[in-house]
């Protein structure tokens, strides 16, 4: 039975992923006054991508096909670490936060890889400032991980999440509120949301992760857009079930799944509006500014670590 | 090598070590012989013998109490020495077998010896030579002194960080493949050390299981450094093979070409990452958690500090996957940048099968750790008196395997979709077609992680425009960019002055006069027939 929801949680958010694109993209469109595509939009981008053939530059090796694959694979095996409707996981074991940050980092690797078999300038570019970005991203996000887990004395994620279910909504400790803020910027960082890369733009000054994608097509283009999309989605859900998972199924009851599920959808959604308010109001940050950003985020990190031990909250 | 880790007293295990130093600089220097070689292996020489002394020192050190060199005598020995001398037979091994090791700053010779060493020596050195070091180093430390104060453990946390962060940095600013993965060398070292400092830390703090976990850590990652870094060096020897280059900005679309080569080097390459499924992420996880664990300490600086050092791993993890994205990037994938690199041939037969078999089991390790990690947990009992086996080490090798399957069958499943395909050239933006030198080089591909971290290297940068009346067409431009941070310069100048000063003081006792010269063996004599009279 909980391997069936567990099941069923990692499902949602591979599937869902495509949605919470399609709302960010409905709602940015609505702020900017336009009308915007439907929010299922995304869904019949797949299904059109998974139809056409891909294409493939003579020069490339095996690599170029096979980096999408590892990318869906590592990315999609993510979604089974993060908890959605109760507190426990697919894939939970002790310490696996540092599991889910690495399988990211593995996609991620292999993507870099794809973008520079492609043999054009763009594909370099963005595997170039793509390394920049995720290798200073990277201590910030486990920092923060680790922040959380010292202050619930857990070291899965499933852990922490049952602890704090424990505590007091209004008792808000100085901890999550730094690790927050810096797992906020993390998230903006690695899933490539304005201001650190713009996802809409195709202009070399400026594009990170289309610089990558730029050479895929097909089936191909369809797996990285998917994989993409599950990040961000895997991210969110991330955030919702360290930072605000109160509402979560504490037993395994039709009724608690049901209200659970319903009130992670408006938890998403809120997150999904915030994302989207941010995205319509700010610019993006020149590249070199990026380091700067995610040293904020690290030195907020390590201040929480510091916390736990000072503060204890 | 075999006799430094197999003696069982100190004097075997000085022979060998010295043994060792000699052959490998008769190694270096089999590829030919010219006079900037002959000055790196001197080098090389001169680095290792202060070591050896400082390691000589620290066995000698223990002689008055134990009366003889001993492994068991030793140890039993020096429980019962004073604190001072503890401490300083401690800091002469750590600085003996740190030169050895390539600890910065004492890494010097790391980069010199290694792109003039043949491949397989290179990897056997920096395979297994530099792994006697950190075996020698645990001797001491655990075995020998078992464990110290707490500042013994700090100070090997901060050289591990300190060369693992400067390893990586300067491994990236490199595109001499060889030099590269010299400096990687440096820096996984550093992650050694990281988790041989936690280790302890943990002992100073009588928590002999969290220091068995990072002892288990820190021996593991020796074992897969020893597994990636020998094939890395196989496939750069096996590209020099075929291109008669290891200058990254002349490789390019090795994969086409080689296949085998370049398929094992990427195993090899998302190991020393430390990326999941591979083995390199074993040891890596092992290390994160070892340094959460600081926090069930009840020392405040050891729960502060400890946590924090995951930032420093995580933040030496994610620049060493961005200096391997470049390596295998712009070796062997996209356009070749040279003729030599287009006619690129397979390596024979012999090297492949070299290289696969070390891929084989970096892949082993990297799904089922179980199996090494059983062993490495019942001799960290040996070295750790009362540590049971670390729950941590059960845990990995259960979920690694799971996790396997998942990526696998997701990945898997991909795979399977029904791919129509069709080769198209590139799309060069309207120009008939791209060249190779349009690619992204290794240099271009590191500019800004070189940018934001300028204030390490410290770049002098020169562009010349070619003629100089027409700055908007020049018709060629040079460019020339030189890391100018120096060690030479700044730490080993100032010490290298005093020892010839002290030479030429010393030179004036050479008169070149026979009488002078048997004056003082008369008086060496006199004096220790002196000393041994009034001394009974």
């Amino acid at each position: 039975m909980i391997t069936a929801i567990n099941f069923f949680q990692a499902l949602i958010i591979i599937l869902g992923a495509p949605l919470v694109r399609g709302i960010i993209a409905q709602f940015k469109a609505r702020l900017q006054r336009r009308q915007g595509a439907s929010i299922w939009r995304p869904y019949a981008d797949l299904a059109k991508l998974f139809r056409k053939e891909d294409i493939v530059p003579p020069t490339a090796s095996w690599v170029f096909r096979f980096a999408p694959i590892v990318l869906f694979g590592a990315t999609v095996s993510v979604a089974a670490f993060v908890p959605v409707v109760q507190p426990s996981a697919l894939l939970a074991s002790r310490g696996d936060f540092f599991l889910l940050v690495y399988l990211l980092a593995l996609g991620r690797f292999f993507l870099s890889l794809g973008a520079l078999d492609g043999g054009s300038a763009f594909g370099g570019m963005g595997a170039s400032r793509e390394a920049l970005v995720s290798s200073l991203a990277e201590a910030p996000f486990l920092l923060g991980l680790a922040a959380v887990a010292i202050l619930a004395a857990h070291a899965d994620i499933a852990g922490i999440v049952v602890w704090t279910l424990r505590q007091n909504v209004f008792n808000i400790s100085g901890v999550h509120i730094l690790a927050f803020i810096s797992l906020a910027m993390v998230t903006v960082a690695e899933t490539g949301r304005m201001p650190v890369d713009n996802p809409t733009t195709h202009l070399e000054l400026t594009m990170i992760h289309e610089g990558m994608v730029l050479e895929y097509s097909g089936p191909s283009l369809a797996l990285i857009e998917w994989a993409s999309a599950v990040k961000l989605h895997a991210m969110l859900a991330l955030l919702i079930a360290l930072f605000d998972p109160w509402g979560m199924a504490s037993s395994l009851s039709g009724l608690g799944i049901g209200a659970a599920l319903l009130l992670y959808c408006a938890k998403a959604a809120l997150f999904v509006i915030v994302l989207a308010v941010i995205e319509s109001g700010m610019a993006k940050l020149r590249m070199y500014l990026v380091p700067d950003f995610l040293g904020v985020a690290s030195a907020l990190s390590a201040l929480a670590v510091i916390f736990t031990v000072l503060a204890k909250r | 090598m075999i006799v430094v880790v197999t003696a069982s007293t100190g004097f075997a295990f000085l022979v060998g070590w010295e043994l060792m130093t000699l052959v490998s600089a008769g190694l270096i220097l089999m590829e030919g012989d010219s006079t900037e070689r002959r000055h790196n292996v001197f080098i090389y020489l001169m680095m290792m013998h202060a070591g050896a002394a400082a390691v000589v020192a620290s066995f000698f050190l223990f002689l008055p109490y134990s009366h003889s060199l001993d492994f068991a005598s030793i140890r039993t020995a020096s429980a019962s020495m004073p604190a001072g001398i503890r401490t300083l037979i401690f800091l002469l091994a750590f600085v003996g077998f740190g030169t050895k090791a390539g600890i910065i700053p004492l890494h010097l010779w790391l980069p010199r010896a290694h792109p003039i060493a043949p491949s397989p020596v290179s990897a056997l050195m920096s395979g297994v030579m530099l792994k006697t070091a950190v075996y020698g180093f645990v001797r001491f430390a655990f075995d020998f002194l078992g464990g110290g104060p707490s500042w013994s453990g700090y100070v090997v946390l901060l050289a591990g960080a300190v060369s693992g962060l400067l390893g990586v940095l300067y491994a990236i600013a490199e595109h001499d493949l060889k030099r590269l993965l010299a400096y990687h060398s440096v820096e996984n070292i550093g992650i050694i050390y990281l988790g041989l400092g936690t280790s302890l830390v943990f002992l100073a703090h009588q928590a002999p299981v969290l220091a068995a976990l990072a002892l288990i850590a820190a021996l593991l990652h020796t074992f897969n450094h020893a597994l990636f870094k020998s094939l890395l060096f196989l496939g750069a020897g096996a590209i020099s093979n075929a291109t008669h280059t290891v200058d990254l900005e002349e490789l390019g679309g090795l994969q086409r070409r080689m296949p085998v080569t370049g398929a094992t080097f990427l195993i090899a390459c998302c190991s020393i990452v430390g990326l999941p499924l591979f083995n390199g992420f074993i040891s890596e996880w092992l290390t994160f958690r070892s340094f959460l664990a600081g926090s069930l300490l009840t020392n405040t600086k050891a729960q502060i500090v400890l946590p924090l050092m995951v930032g420093v791993l995580a933040l030496i993890g994610g620049l060493a996957a961005a200096c391997f994205v470049k390596v295998f990037g712009v070796a062997f994938l996209g356009r070749p940048h040279s003729k030599e690199a287009e006619h690129a041939e397979e390596a024979p037969l012999a090297m492949r099968a070299g290289m696969g078999l070390l891929a084989a089991a970096c892949l082993w390790i990297g799904i089922l750790p179980g199996f090494f990690l059983r062993p490495l947990a019942s001799l960290a009992q040996v070295l750790v008196p009362g540590a049971g086996v670390p729950e941590e080490t059960l845990s990995i090798a259960r979920i690694i395997p799971w996790v396997a399957v998942f990526v696998l069958g997701v990945g898997g499943a991909a795979a399977l979709l029904k791919h129509r395909r069709k080769m198209v050239r590139t799309w060069a933006c309207g120009l008939p077609e791209l060249s190779s030198r349009m690619q992204y080089t290794s240099t271009a591909f590191s500019k800004p992680i070189r940018f934001v971290f300028s204030t390490v290297y410290k770049p002098d940068r020169k562009v010349e425009s070619l003629p100089a009346d027409q700055p908007y067409f020049p018709a060629t431009i040079s460019y020339r960019s030189v890391r100018t941070t120096s060690y030479e310069k700044a730490l080993y100048r100032p010490f290298v002055d005093l020892i010839l000063s002290a030479a030429h003081q010393l030179r004036r006792m050479q008169t070149g006069n026979i009488q002078v010269y048997l004056l003082y063996i008369f008086l060496t004599l006199v004096s220790l027939l002196m000393f041994l009279r009034f001394q009974g």
